[in-house]
């Protein structure tokens, strides 16, 4: 699904030249669940958004589904995209002026999606996040581990080929992020691609594959042999 | 979508309720002003334009310069129509008016007459001229016969109340007896007509048919076919003078040629004017009704933009400022697949929420205000809530402001890079300062400029209200309509003399405020010739007219009943002086004649010479004046001794009441008449005024919002300045600072374009202030005090917090 190629991303400011990535190589099949590791500035997040199609890189390829993404103007990338990718973020990123409901139908919305057909997605995906009693509540009323369900409804609600999750368990306690590896697992199993920046070791053990980054290069790579080892 | 745009819109607005009431009240604020300001230029813009053919109707003009003095009036001789009528066929109908001014209007069945402000003879084709209809009587015969008038409905419920008053006869000023033979619907309130409310048929008045092609007393209309076109007339309408005025002034000056005429300086010029323009672009002697001028109109209509362009910097800048709170929500917006587009509309949606919600408010406001507005104003407009075209303009109007406000925040905040805002890092990246700076110093400068125009307007009113006028216009009442009194006149003067709080009085109708003004060609003995005529203003006055005006004599003396020849005898002012080139000392006993073409002629002897005193506005000159011992009943002019006036007027009007029962008793003091004169300028320093509060409000409130976030957004940087020992004052200063550098830069832009602007408009008075240094100083002192009492509070405010919780917070 995803082929990356001798990538590059550096960022200029008026003095110096960061190279936040620096020749990055990798490959995500399909239905693979795959953790991105390192320490503070070596590049993780930079890359998760590039897979997420938010920045173009500086130099190299970039395939998503056999399209080259490298080069392609902003409103190509939000193009493809739109139903094809899901975000989960460390902040959950919700609009606080919209409820839960609305929260999760945006998605929808920018897919032109009709309203009975959005009415039944959003209410089939909160259903099984188990959020659907606060469907009509604004983020703010709820506890971080429901903003993060809300967060992971609205990821998966257009039933996106691939998730990108940043530090999804970040701000959460330890119920609430094992709840959430839980449900991305379950949600790896259903076939659907997970790519997930961490720190955490605990969350990392929940993927098939640890990539490890270090200045803006892939140091190691290991394969857990199995599966959500520590539920 | 929409319905998404417009939910989210309106919660985001009540989110931020500080800023979303900010944005409503300096946008309702500005769509109030520019919705009053835009009533006011329709109301000006439509004058005359209600009659019938109105576009093809044309006042004839005339300019003439004769004997050293220059007029341009709107009245033309008393055979022009007819000849108009006869020598041009492009011409359909003329009509001519010849006013009588205030006249006394009473049943002839009683004594007790009534005023009305305007009465006029008129030619019977006015029907057809202008498209009137009589409510009562018959278009066709109502003006045919001699002595028979219309009134207006007004005026005929006033006289007759619901009894009929077709066929009943009205006296006019104790002199006539007309018949009324019709009843015409008052005339609309935006016409040259408005005043009028008494129409006498022409065919009474002995002087409309005079030849005499050198006296212009008649304002006079024509309506050309509908394919002629005006442009064409001019040329024939000039030759008029050679055909027709020339001929005529030979009798006075034999020989006289045109060619002759302009060659010794003098002018005679036709013109005309569309009656749809009268009312913004004439100004000349003899007026039907008082004019505006178009530079009231460009000015205003620039006010009005300004209050809305510097409504729309507020919305601007205020939204772009706050657009920082919304970066994640572009963000997230974007990462989940909103195009650019998307997400302009939703913001436009939301300028647009706001828009409408300001539309609202204004239009209370804008009812709270009218009344006050229509005073400023001195109109009587009314907000026309049938009218569905209003509401089609207010709306349109409405979403292009919304448009114009909301496209730069719009289009701002869709340009938020999604990675950037989600990290946080947004709100240091996303800027847009510069641009916001920017504004601040726009919205300055046009409060500074009208700082400025306003001061200006005000030290020039002052100044004209202030100036030696050549005469003392403070403590004199002027008792309208004396003639009232008949012959009881006489004995009026004396009682009113003999009152402790009168020094003295006068009776004449030539007064220097808005009165009779008539002017004569005058010869020197010995040089009867046309190259050394001298016009004047011939006024008749009594013995007392100088004493009772403070006039002040140079040369000579005044009149004096001990002088049996002072009827023949001339007083000059300076100007008329100069004009015959003789010192004041050499001008006594100087005789001048106005008979001209006659054998024997008769002269009139100079026995003294006046300083020179303003008689008209000062936006014009004075020019040669001549006084004579004459009977002219229409006024009398009343000097009190200082004390109370109310008591004085009372005594006043109770010897009129003795001695002319029955007979109105109107009055008014000599400077509110004076002050009458500069009302135009007066309401526009008005509305200067109000507007200039108006914009500097809708900069504080800018202002004060961007402090607010300013303040806001460096919460950590006053938290960790604090720890470091900083005081509440250094960071007062600091945070106010960069304000005030924006203030100055407004300061800088605005002053030299304040003085360009101002000295252009001074440029229209003959009588004018130089723009003082003061001015700059004030209004440069004003806009940092206002720029720092808006930015302190919020700087302050900021300052006192306790750098624990500011730096918390971050």
């Amino acid at each position: 699904m995803i082929q990356i190629q001798n990538l590059k991303k550096s960022f200029r400011t008026e003095e110096v030249e960061t190279l936040a990535l620096n020749g990055v190589n990798l490959n995500v099949a399909e239905g693979e669940f795959v953790a991105i590791m390192g320490p503070s500035g070596c590049g993780k997040s930079t890359l998760l958004n590039i897979i997420g199609m938010l920045d173009n890189p500086t130099d190299g390829s970039y395939q998503f589904a056999g399209h080259e993404v490298s080069g392609l103007k902003e409103s190509q990338r939000t193009q493809l995209r739109k139903g094809n990718l899901g975000f989960v973020f460390q902040s959950f990123n919700l609009i606080d002026e919209l409820t839960v409901y609305e929260n999760v139908e945006l998605p929808l919305i920018y897919l032109k999606m009709n309203k009975s057909e959005r009415k039944q997605k959003v209410k089939a995906v909160l259903e099984r996040m188990k959020i659907a009693h606060r469907e009509k509540h604004f983020p703010q009323q709820l506890s971080g581990g429901q903003q993060q369900r809300v967060a992971i409804s609205r990821a998966v609600v257009t039933n996106p080929k691939l998730i990108l999750a940043d530090e999804p368990t970040g701000n959460l306690d330890s119920k609430n992020g094992i709840e959430v590896m839980n449900l991305l697992t379950e949600l790896n199993q259903e076939g659907t691609t997970i790519v997930m920046v961490t720190h955490s070791d605990r969350d990392s053990h929940y993927a098939h594959r640890v990539v490890n980054l270090f200045d803006g290069q892939i140091v190691t790579e290991s394969k857990n042999r199995e599966i959500g080892a520590m539920v | 979508m929409f319905k998404n745009h417009i939910k989210i819109a309106w919660r985001s607005l009540r989110k931020q309720t500080f800023f979303t009431c900010l944005n409503t009240i300096g946008l309702a604020i500005g769509i109030t002003g520019g919705l009053l300001i835009a009533l006011f230029i329709y109301d000006e813009l439509s004058f005359d334009t209600m009659f019938t053919d109105a576009e093809r109707i044309h006042r004839i003009n005339v300019d003439v310069k004769f004997g050293g003095n220059e007029s341009k009036m709107a009245e033309v001789s008393a055979p022009m129509a007819a000849a108009l009528e006869a020598d041009f066929p492009q011409v359909e109908l003329a009509t001519r008016f010849n006013t009588l001014g205030s006249t006394l209007i009473r049943r002839s069945d009683t004594q007790r007459n009534s005023k009305e402000d305007a009465a006029t003879f008129v030619d019977d084709s006015f029907f057809e001229m202008f498209g009137l209809k009589l409510a009562v009587g018959d278009e066709e015969t109502a003006l045919s016969e001699p002595n028979t008038l219309i009134l207006s409905e007004t005026s005929a419920q006033k006289l007759f109340g619901d009894s009929k008053a077709i066929g009943e006869t009205v006296v006019l000023n104790n002199t006539g007896t007309y018949t009324v033979t019709g009843i015409i619907p008052d005339m609309p309130k935006n016409s040259l007509l408005r005043d009028c409310s008494v129409f006498i048929a022409m065919s009474g008045l002995e002087d409309s048919r005079t030849d005499e092609w050198t006296s212009h007393n008649y304002a006079t209309f024509i309506k050309l076919s509908p394919n002629a076109r005006i442009q064409d007339f001019q040329a024939p309408l000039q030759a008029m003078m050679g055909k027709y005025v020339i001929p005529y002034a030979q009798r006075f000056f034999p020989g006289i040629t045109e060619e002759a005429f302009i060659a010794s300086g003098n002018r005679y010029e036709l013109s005309s004017i569309p009656l749809t323009d009268i009312h913004l672009h004439s100004d000349m002697e003899a007026e039907m009704s008082a004019n505006s001028s178009v530079q009231n109109i460009y000015i205003l209509s620039f006010i009005g933009l300004f209050l809305l362009v510097l409504a729309c910097v507020n919305f601007m800048n205020l939204s772009t400022a706050y657009s920082l709170k919304r970066s994640k929500e572009v963000g997230i917006r974007k990462t989940l697949g909103s195009s650019k587009v998307a997400l302009l509309r939703q913001f436009l949606m939301e300028s647009g929420l706001i828009s409408f919600l300001s539309l609202i408010l204004a239009l209370f406001l804008a009812i709270l205000v009218l009344p006050l507005f229509n005073s400023l104003a001195g109109k009587a407009i009314e907000i026309p809530f049938t009218s569905p075209s209003f509401w089609a303009i207010l709306l349109v109007s409405t979403m292009v402001l919304a448009l114009f406000s909301g496209w730069y925040p719009a289009f701002f905040m869709s340009r938020f890079m999604p990675i950037s805002v989600l990290k946080g890092s947004g709100e240091k990246t996303v800027g847009g300062s510069k641009v916001r700076n920017m504004l601040v110093v726009f919205q300055f400068s046009i409060s500074i400029l009208l700082i400025i125009s306003t001061a200006v307007v005000y030290q020039q009113l002052n100044y004209i209200q202030s100036k030696d006028l050549g005469f003392t216009k403070d403590q004199v009442l002027i008792v309208e309509e004396v003639f009232a009194a008949g012959p009881q006149l006489h004995s009026f003067k004396e009682r009113v003399s003999q009152l402790a709080q009168v020094k003295s009085a006068t009776i004449s109708g030539f007064l220097p405020t808005p009165s009779f003004r008539t002017d004569t060609s005058f010869m020197k003995e010995g040089l009867l010739n046309q190259e050394d005529a001298i016009n004047m203003q011939i006024w008749s006055v009594d013995h007392d007219y100088l004493s009772t005006l403070d006039i002040e004599v140079l040369a000579g003396r005044g009149f004096n009943r001990q002088f049996a020849a002072d009827s023949t005898a001339l007083i000059l002012n300076e100007t008329a002086v100069s004009i015959l080139g003789v010192t004041p000392e050499e001008a006594l006993g100087m005789r001048l004649s106005r008979d001209l073409g006659s054998e024997n002629p008769r002269f009139l002897t100079v026995v003294g010479v006046i300083k020179d005193f303003h008689y008209e506005s000062l936006r014009r000159g004075i020019e040669a004046l001549s006084l004579q011992i004459s009977s002219s009943n229409d006024a009398m002019a009343v000097r009190l001794n200082a004390g109370d006036f109310s008591a004085a007027v009372a005594s006043i009007e109770n010897i009129w009441n003795k001695v002319a029962p029955e007979q109105p008793f109107n009055y008014r003091f000599m400077d509110d008449a004076f002050n009458s004169t500069y009302e135009a300028d007066q309401n526009l320093g008005q509305i200067f005024i109000t507007f200039t509060i108006l914009s500097i409000f809708i900069a504080c409130l800018g202002l004060f919002g961007l402090a607010a976030f300013n303040a806001e957004k460096r919460t950590k940087e006053i938290g960790v300045r604090k720890v470091l020992g900083a005081s509440v004052g250094q960071i007062t200063l600091r945070l106010t600072k960069d304000f005030l550098r924006l203030v100055g830069m407004a300061i800088l832009i605005s002053l030299p374009l304040g003085w360009f602007v101002m000295d252009k408009w001074l440029e229209g008075f003959s009588y004018r202030i130089e723009i003082s240094v003061w001015v700059f100083l004030l209004a440069a002192f004003m806009a940092i005090s206002i720029a720092v009492l808006t930015v302190s509070y919020q700087s302050i405010k900021a300052a006192i917090v306790n750098p624990v919780k500011s730096l918390r917070t971050e």
